[in-house]
């Protein structure tokens, strides 16, 4: 068989014409993860990124999506706002990756979110300021963790409905994030008809809190409601409440179930009766057992991943945001930033393991309210806590 | 209530007197006010939970180790941070040099230890309710620290050089005295006070990295209040601050603390720049 000058000039264009198409089915779905890995606060990311490992492998594993493999490309944003913002801008024109999820902490979004939104690049992520989320502003970006209004809901319903408490003492350190949660908190008791019997925020290195107790006590609470993340504060609280013979429960943040308050309270009992926030997929009933669902995920992480030093919200979480993305690709078969947004705009629910996330063109606040909880904060287990009396 | 103000006011005034004694300390032989003397009480904190919790070492053990560490630290701080500035005193390098000492030391513990408070180990479990140890150690420790000093400066040849350095450097080194020994070993005896100050209050203030710059500014105020390089003044105006510093906890509360604190502190000042118990500079001109 000859070959003349016809039929190699053909055949080259047609490789020319076909090799786009064949890149194009084997280009990974690039999968960006800001993560603050390393740094003060960096506990949240490093288990995150345990789900998103896992969420990945297991996808890749079963041939990827629509025959793509999923590549995450992670940026350590060490907690640092402007580390944040490079490794965004670097993974928007360099990297060029189909979605981001991140980042992790709230300061760092408030620097990123404006950046994502204008190369209205998809975005996930668990930060908790509200106004982080804005349909209108930020098409782009959606939330599959509560807001710090959902977190404030959740408490103030626990304390009127469950522990029954009219009067309250509200107390936050004197962070900006305190000093605003504890003033949104009253505001919100104070809608409901509550009494707020005390508010104060303090300073979190104070070595004494009996002064603050005791004006609690004194102004009648029936619970202290706490928002702060230091730890060293909320133990010094509970060795107070201890020393003064006070039972009076705890309700609040999440930090109250930090592993940190068992080794510095003075004795394991003075750690009963806090109940911190919670979810209820991540929480064990009254028999010791998960959700069905979450039962499930835990038992094909077991061996694999490690839950024991993290929670399993966090873990769970970034299972969920890899496979929000991976299910969008699979959905519209197109990585394009505008059909990933759609498809996000029409899930209503979408079945997560660590929620059931509703998205509407309208509003990108996925997280149901009705599966933030209180929990014991002293139960942890596996990285999930047992529920607060009150529920079932 | 009036307990409680002095077990605590006491006990947190103790810890700040010794702060304010670790300043004079390096200060008296080479006139740098060196901003490690808190992280020195942080680190106090930190190495006795870590060599008694972390490593399970005897208590005895534990302190020689924290005070030893400490020392060295001091000693690394007139090397690196003070002797370089030493010729361009009037400059004021040494605000520089000393920060950035301080900050090496908590950026380091921070990464090392960790961000979150860790516990501090109980000493001698002595005590409950407000007779505690956390609320007298601080307070004992603090007055063996101040009779020991005494006895070091007035008793003993080392003591006296300590002095003659810190009245007139120039007029020392004609004598012969070894200048630069007596600076390092007085850095080392900084380093050993501010540890102590760290180890005794460990129970209340937590082995936490972030005491340093809490040390460093309520450390500096009965300084400050007493007078520069007057330990005696020191300790008065530590305990004074303590004491109303709680009292302000409990009257006004905490944010408001604070802020009576550094009124109070200021007022003290416009009407006695030179400290409650320090004596006016005088000038041959």
């Amino acid at each position: 068989m000859t070959i003349t000058r016809r039929d190699l000039a053909l055949g080259t264009a047609a490789i020319c014409l076909a090799a786009p198409a064949l890149a194009q089915t084997a280009e990974p779905i690039r999968f960006g993860w800001l993560a603050a890995m390393t740094g003060p606060s960096s506990a949240p990311a490093v288990g995150f990124d345990r789900g998103v490992r896992f969420a990945a492998e297991a996808i890749n594993a079963a041939g990827g999506v629509r025959g793509r493999r999923l590549e995450v490309l992670t940026r350590d944003t060490q907690g640092d706002p402007t580390k944040a913002v490079n490794a965004t801008q670097e993974m928007i024109s360099q990297l060029r990756v189909h979605a981001i999820w991140g980042p992790t902490n709230s300061g760092e979004s408030l620097a990123t979110t404006a950046i994502m939104a204008r190369a209205n690049m998809p975005n996930i992520h668990p930060c908790v300021v509200d106004s982080l989320i804005d349909a209108r502003r930020y098409p782009n970006a959606f939330r599959i963790a509560p807001s710090n209004t959902q977190w404030d809901d959740a408490v103030r319903n626990y304390c009127l409905q469950r522990v029954n408490a009219r009067k309250v003492a509200i107390i936050g350190d004197t962070t900006g994030y305190g000093v605003s949660a504890v003033n949104a908190c009253v505001a919100s008791f104070q809608r409901e008809g509550a009494e707020v019997a005390y508010k104060a925020n303090i300073d979190a290195t104070q070595p004494d809190m009996t002064p603050d107790m005791l004006r609690a006590r004194t102004a009648g609470a029936e619970a202290i409601v706490i928002w702060s993340v230091s730890t060293g504060m909320i133990a010094r609280m509970l060795n107070t409440r201890a020393s003064m013979g006070w039972d009076v429960p705890f309700v609040g943040h999440p930090a109250l179930s930090s592993g940190e308050i068992g080794t510095l309270v003075e004795r394991p009992a003075n750690w009963e009766k806090v109940y911190a926030i919670g979810y209820r997929s991540c929480a064990y009933n009254d028999a010791g057992q998960l959700p069905e669902r979450m039962a499930g995920l835990v038992s094909r992480m077991r061996g694999k991943v490690n839950l024991a030093d993290t929670l399993l919200w966090w873990v769970s979480c970034g299972v969920d945001a890899v496979e929000l993305v991976a299910k969008a690709v699979e959905a519209t078969n197109s990585t394009a930033k505008e059909a990933i947004i759609a498809h996000w705009n029409t899930l209503a629910p979408y079945r997560g393991y660590y929620g059931d996330f509703t998205f509407t063109a309208t509003e990108h606040n996925g997280y149901p309210v009705a599966d933030i909880v209180m929990v014991r904060a002293n139960t942890a287990r596996d990285g999930a806590f047992n529920l607060a009396p009150g529920y079932t | 209530m009036i307990a409680s103000i002095l077990a605590s006011g006491l006990a947190v005034g103790a810890v700040y007197a010794l702060i304010g004694i670790t300043y004079n300390t390096m200060f008296a032989t080479s006139r740098v006010m060196s901003f490690t003397a808190g992280q020195l009480g942080m680190l106090g904190g930190v190495l006795g939970s870590m060599f008694i919790l972390k490593l399970g070492l005897p208590l005895v053990v534990g302190l020689v180790l924290t005070l030893v560490v400490c020392a060295l630290i001091g000693v690394l701080t007139e090397i690196v941070a003070v002797r370089p500035v030493l010729k361009s005193l009037d400059q004021h390098l040494y605000v520089l040099t000393t920060l950035a000492v301080a900050l090496l030391i908590q950026q380091f513990t921070a990464i090392q230890w960790g961000t979150e408070p860790q516990p501090f180990p109980r000493l001698l479990e002595a005590g409950s309710g407000l007779l505690d140890e956390k609320y007298w150690l601080p307070v004992v420790t603090c007055a063996v620290t101040i009779i020991g000093l005494e006895y070091l400066y007035r008793r003993t040849l080392v003591g006296h050089a300590f002095i003659a350095i810190a009245e007139d450097n120039f007029a020392a080194r004609a004598l012969g005295l070894p200048e630069r020994n007596l600076r390092i070993a007085s850095y080392a005896l900084a380093g050993v006070i501010g540890g102590l100050a760290g180890f005794s209050g460990g129970q209340l203030l937590l082995a936490f990295f972030a005491n340093g710059p809490l040390l460093n500014f309520y450390g500096f105020i009965p300084v400050a209040l007493g007078g520069l390089g007057n330990n005696r003044g020191a300790v008065i105006g530590g305990v004074a601050l303590g004491l109303f510093q709680q009292a302000a906890n409990f009257y006004a509360g905490g944010i408001f603390a604070s802020v009576a604190v550094f009124s109070l502190f200021i007022i003290v000042l416009l009407a006695a720049p030179q400290g409650l118990f320090g004596a006016t500079a005088s000038r041959r001109v």
